[in-house]
């Protein structure tokens, strides 16, 4: 050991070691947590879980706006039911919930008064523990009074939504059943857990319930043209008194029932995976049907011409025939039970 | 003089200290009683006492000849030939290493070094692909990936097979994820399409791949169970009215039973696609 070369690189790995250690200990890579979740699951936040709110405040408030106001808000939790009056004042009542005030975001210019309004939540950062959407009001019981040439536009988290005489409403929640009466230029209701139900309206119609079933009685367009369509995943779809000419309904493991008029010119067609599906149509209906069946039956106590028939053995089988002169186009499939037209 | 008498020669390398030590103490005893040597010892000593000191500079200055200088430089020349690279670089190193500049200098060079292989070691980590071969088909291109553990449904079988997930493991202090790939034939898959029909199957595996990230967080469990119904109900009809058409292609109503089934499906894929963009827009 006493040779100088040796002392020289002894020294020198010494100190190389030395300054080695905590950068290797920085770069080890710490250990990483196990996976939460089986792959293919992304990481995102779970959403957020909603406590009971209790507690708020009773409040009302009025704002007079434009005739054909637009308004919009989100509910995260409550009852509500909005009217159209024959006032241009929007009124806005809440029981023990939020406090909220109106956004004003755009004036008409002919009348200059508020035309496009956020219904905002006050109070919501306070209630950040439950992680409430921002700008969203809740309450046991949530009215609003609104001009009947109103707009409105709900989104909604846990909410039973009841709107009568509004022009137009759109409503699309995750939960809670969903009640239009009186809609004069077309609603869009979008419910994942829910009923929703339509009465007494006009204008295109787009309905749409995952769980729930979709209920309209005496609805029709309110132009030339309009459409209603109607879908369900796990409900059934019951339809009654339409003057739509195009009718498109779609349920997956729902029945289907439609009982009204066959419109001359008219399409419609009423779909299902696993459901039966039956049509009340007048006596002197005329449509040509088409009826698509797997695992079923077809029958019809109505005069209809039978054309084609193809119920051979197979997973679908299909009967076109003709009601009277024919003039409308009717498409009935399912691929999982029966298939029944008759009288009312 | 006699005939044990020494020569001049003797009594100067007496003199110089040249002779071995018996030499030396015959020489000193005869020196003792002869005259004539003694004499001879004597003069000499006297010219050794005049001749050293005035040589004695030129013999202190040690100034190699150049006969030296080109011994040495043979000597040098012959060694530098014979030794190995490693030795030549080993010398320059131990050399260069005596200076402490160029030692702190290594020092960080190592450290450097040692670090940069450190990090190297972490690599990026790289998804650990596990095959899927569809029994019997050719595997050759990969068609759409699936969410591991879950069930396929082949669009042109009713067999649908469950893939299997490479399992995630600890090595080396690294986490490996793992992506089950669904493989199948390009050839046979364009050719087994029916017209329109492969546009449904590609936005069903695009709408599949988002929302099987997101239904176990969308979906309660009573829709989940109500989803997975509804989803075996369209898969069981799309895998019928599939083997119908394939059996009889100019079955036009089982086209279109097939097609609304596909239709079908994409509406129920996108319902949990709108409903978790509509939760996520409340937040």
């Amino acid at each position: 050991m006493n040779n100088p070369i040796a002392k020289i690189i002894l020294r020198i790995v010494a100190v190389s070691l030395f300054a080695a250690i905590p950068m290797l200990v920085q770069a080890q890579p710490s250990m990483p947590d196990p996976p939460s979740r089986v792959y293919g699951v992304s990481k995102k936040a779970p959403l957020p879980v909603l406590a009971p709110m209790t507690g708020g405040d009773t409040s009302e408030k009025s704002i007079a706006v434009d005739k054909n106001v637009n308004l919009s808000l989100c509910v995260t939790q409550g009852s509500l039911k909005v009217n159209g009056w024959d006032r241009s004042e929007i009124r806005v009542f809440v029981k023990d919930g939020a406090k909220f005030g109106f956004n004003v975001q755009l004036k008409s210019p002919k009348t200059n008064m508020p035309a496009l309004i956020n219904l905002t939540g006050l109070d919501a950062k306070t209630k950040g523990k439950y992680a409430v959407p921002t700008e969203c009001i809740w309450g046991d019981e949530i009215e609003i009074d609104l001009p009947v040439n109103a707009v409105i536009n709900i989104k909604g988290q846990e909410t039973t939504t009841v709107i009568d005489t509004v022009r137009k409403a759109t409503v699309k929640t995750i939960g809670g059943s969903i009640n239009l009466r009186n809609i004069a230029e077309g609603a869009v209701a979008v419910t994942y857990e829910g009923d929703v139900t339509v009465e007494s309206s006009t204008g295109a119609m787009s309905l749409e319930s995952t769980n729930g079933n979709v209920i309209v009685f005496g609805s029709g367009p309110s132009e030339i043209g309009d459409q209603f369509k109607a879908k369900t995943n796990s409900g059934n779809v019951n339809l009654q008194k339409l003057d739509y000419r195009q009718v498109d309904v779609t349920s997956i493991s729902g029945s289907v029932s439609y009982n009204g008029e066959i419109l001359s010119g008219g399409s419609y067609n009423l779909s299902t995976s696993n459901g039966s599906i039956r049509m009340s149509v007048p006596v002197d209906t005329s449509c040509q049907v088409v009826a698509s069946y797997g695992f079923g039956t077809f029958n019809y106590d109505l005069p209809l011409k039978i054309e084609t028939e193809n119920i051979m053995e197979g997973p679908v089988k299909r009967v076109v025939g003709k009601l009277g002169t024919g003039g409308a186009s009717v498409r009935l499939t399912t691929n999982s039970g029966s298939i029944v037209i008759k009288k009312p | 003089m006699n005939a044990n008498c020494f020569d001049i020669g003797m009594i100067q390398a007496f003199l110089d200290g040249e002779l071995t030590h018996d030499e030396s103490t015959r020489i000193s005893s005869h020196v003792a009683a002869c005259d004539t040597c003694a004499l001879m010892l004597a003069e000499a000593e006297e010219e050794s006492a005049l001749v050293f000191p005035a040589l004695e500079r030129e013999f202190n200055t040690l100034v190699p000849t150049q006969r030296l200088w080109n011994k040495i430089n043979d000597s040098i020349e012959t060694d530098r030939n014979n030794q190995s690279i490693w030795s030549k670089a080993w010398a320059f190193l131990a050399v260069a290493l005596a200076n402490p500049t160029f030692a702190a200098a290594a020092s960080v060079l190592i450290v450097i070094g040692i670090s940069a292989a450190v990090l190297l070691n972490r690599a990026p980590e790289q998804p650990t692909v596990a095959e899927v071969v569809i029994p019997k088909t050719k595997v050759s291109t990969t068609a759409q990936i699936a969410p591991a553990g879950d069930v396929v449904v082949d669009p042109r079988s009713s067999t649908p097979y469950t893939v299997e997930r490479a399992s995630t493991r600890y090595d080396d202090r690294r986490i490996t994820t793992s992506t089950a790939v669904y493989k199948t034939s390009a050839s046979t898959n364009n050719a087994s399409y029916m017209p329109g029909e492969e546009s449904y199957v590609k936005t069903i595996s695009s709408l599949s791949k988002t929302v099987e990230t997101q239904k176990s967080e969308t979906l309660r469990p009573s829709e989940r169970i109500a989803y997975e119904r509804d989803m075996a109900v369209v898969d069981d009809a799309i895998a019928k009215m599939r083997r119908e058409v394939k059996k009889n292609p100019k079955n036009e109503s089982a086209k279109q039973v097939l097609y609304s089934s596909y239709q079908n499906k994409i509406d129920l894929l996108n319902s949990v696609s709108q409903k978790g963009e509509l939760m996520a827009s409340l937040r």
